[in-house]
């Protein structure tokens, strides 16, 4: 408990103290990991933990963002109650989308969640009076009692303490009953059904958690990048959601920070080469899901056996 | 005019088709759906090209050099990729292909760049009036080859005892080899004709899409043939084409055209759901 409660005090002082050492720009980057990492926690929930593929993470995404900007330009609703209001109608979108998974699975449900998605950008692009059509729109100003965030600077204490919520949240849910039956829906849906696990209502509420987070996650991109282009929410999108999942390191919510700071750390350090990244990023996962498909988190933790002195079991 | 639309949709439905049988092929030989093989069409397109204008081949000599070089990049898939996860979860095979077909699509985009390329047509592209509608010939190329290969397949697959020896690899590997079929070379094989087939629809649709490194997109259309046909069966892949196809067309005509690529999609997503053996496909139950 003492040790929780250290870790917990933590966490606090760094969060206050690095704005401080950091640079506005720096923060900004540490806000666009932290909401890409929601994103892709999104897919640790539904395909690391339940075992669902899901290519409808980029739609997911998109609907987070342009929800609240809609609701803005033609309601006037505020901007974070736009937020709330889409993530949870995207929730209720994804637990529809999770019923698919009662006829389909595997490869075809891989299909039908990319299709989802290729609609969704489509519905983007083709609704011209409502989403800008393929130009795209303008995300309102976060603007919350009178106090406006729209800096790297002032949207981190926005975005940190809503992701760091929302994992807290995840990590409670997977050690809950509900994830654990999620796991066993992974492992094997038969013996799952045979302990008397609803196998459907899991797995839509798996797709539904998904879509809830993705959403949020697509709310605060947008407030980071104050723009929504359609061509951001395709299907190389969502590869691209997987790949930082599996670099991460899919089964473990950490792998979704890790996979993220990866993600937007690594086009830093390559500015040199930027017509490469596309092809680094394809890379970084195809070597990963080869040879690593457990991703960066588990290749820490089996170092850690073997600084430990623990005998090293073969390879599951 | 009805009968213009019907030539054209035809021509679209016969590439649909193309990308199907490719699609068909590797999942009836190893049972592995390749979520790359519509990049590796626009990659297979894009060799031509690399061969024309950075190697300075003439236009014939190109396209023989793109077919070898594709027999390479089949075998390298499946020695390097397919063959090292043959054991591994369903979830990191579809993976794999998806990023397969990612690394090529970006290595062109980083390569080649991200914009359009023209392509020539192998055969004429004007058109010859015949009984009242207009015929290209490089489209009926399309549907040519398209049939071409379907009945190729179709004899290797039902009349040859190779193609015995095919079905019986994917059906059960250990059983296979059990009747001394050689199971990593039948897989092999169907990587490399499959990326063979997957260069002959690039070089043949290119030039009536935009050659760019997102031309693999059309790789959707292909799944949604191929899922219409039963995703088994190589006739019903040909069939499953030309009736997205004429699907698209009548929706393009009598709908919007901004919605005809929608359409499609919702067609995909509704055969999974309520037919997933496909219009032509007979049911398979998973026994428990």
């Amino acid at each position: 408990m003492t040790v929780r409660l250290l870790f917990g005090a933590a966490v606090l002082v760094i969060f206050f103290a690095a704005p401080h050492f950091l640079a506005e720009f720096q923060l900004f980057q540490v806000c666009l990991i932290a909401a890409t990492a929601l994103v892709v926690l999104g897919i640790v929930v539904v395909t690391g933990i339940a075992g669902q593929i899901s290519l409808a993470q980029a739609a997911f995404v998109g609907l987070g963002g342009y929800g609240p900007a809609i609701l803005a330009a033609r309601y006037g609703v505020p901007v974070w109650a736009g937020i709330m209001i889409t993530a949870v109608v995207v929730g209720a979108v994804g637990y529809a989308l999770g019923q698919l998974t009662l006829r389909v699975s595997g490869h075809y449900l891989a299909l039908a969640t990319m299709a989802f998605t290729a609609i969704v950008q489509l519905a983007f692009i083709h609704s011209d009076a409502v989403t800008g059509g393929a130009v795209g729109m303008q995300m309102p100003t976060l603007e919350i009692s009178g106090k406006t965030f729209a800096s790297g600077g002032t949207l981190y204490y926005v975005v940190l303490p809503v992701v760091g919520v929302l994992f807290l949240a995840v990590h409670n849910l997977i050690h809950s009953p509900v994830g654990r039956a999620f796991a066993a829906i992974r492992q094997s849906e038969t013996a799952a059904a045979a302990m008397g696990i609803d196998v459907l209502a899991h797995k839509s509420a798996a797709f539904a958690a998904s879509g809830f987070l993705g959403a949020i996650g697509g709310g605060l991109l947008g407030l980071l990048s104050t723009y929504l282009d359609p061509s951001q929410f395709g299907i190389t999108q969502a590869v691209y959601y997987l790949a930082v999942a599996v670099v991460g390191g899919m089964q473990f919510p950490l792998g979704a920070i890790v996979g993220s700071a990866v993600f937007v750390l690594v086009p830093e350090f390559l500015q040199a080469f930027q017509t490469y990244l596309g092809l680094v990023f394809a890379l970084l996962l195809l070597v990963f899901i080869v040879l690593r498909p457990n991703g960066l988190v588990s290749l820490a933790s089996d170092l850690l056996r073997v600084v430990g002195g623990k005998q090293q079991r073969g390879a599951a | 005019m009805a009968g213009s639309v019907l030539v054209s949709s035809i021509t679209a439905g016969a590439v649909y088709a193309l990308i199907a049988l490719g699609f068909v092929l590797i999942h009836k030989g190893t049972g592995v759906v390749h979520f790359g093989y519509g990049d590796q069409v626009t990659f297979g397109a894009y060799l031509v090209l690399i061969g024309q204008a950075f190697i300075g081949l003439r236009f014939d000599v190109a396209v023989a050099g793109a077919l070898i070089a594709s027999v390479l990049l089949g075998a390298i898939i499946y020695l390097a990729f397919m063959w090292p996860l043959r054991n591994a979860s369903l979830l990191a095979r579809i993976i794999a292909s998806l990023a397969l077909g990612t690394v090529l699509r970006e290595f062109l985009r980083s390569y080649m760049g991200p914009n359009a390329w023209p392509f020539p047509f192998l055969l004429s592209s004007t058109s010859v009036p015949v009984g009242g509608v207009l015929i290209v010939p490089a489209n009926l190329a399309i549907v040519g080859v398209a049939i071409a290969v379907l009945v190729a397949l179709y004899l290797i697959f039902d009349r040859t005892i190779y193609g015995k020896a095919i079905l019986a690899a994917c059906e059960n590997s250990t059983g296979a080899s059990l009747v001394g079929v050689h199971v990593s070379t039948v897989f092999l094989l169907i990587w490399i004709l499959a990326s063979v087939l997957a260069t002959v629809a690039g070089i043949l649709v290119a030039p009536l899409l935009t050659l760019s490194p997102d031309m693999g997109l059309i790789g959707i259309k292909g799944f949604t043939a191929a899922v219409l046909g039963g995703f088994n069966s190589l006739p019903g892949a040909v069939a499953g084409g030309i009736a997205l196809g004429i699907l698209e067309a009548l929706a393009g005509t009598y709908v919007s055209s901004a919605l005809k690529d929608m359409i499609s999609y919702a067609i995909l997503i509704a055969v999974i759901l309520v037919r997933p053996q496909g219009l032509f496909g007979e049911l398979t139950l998973k026994e428990v």
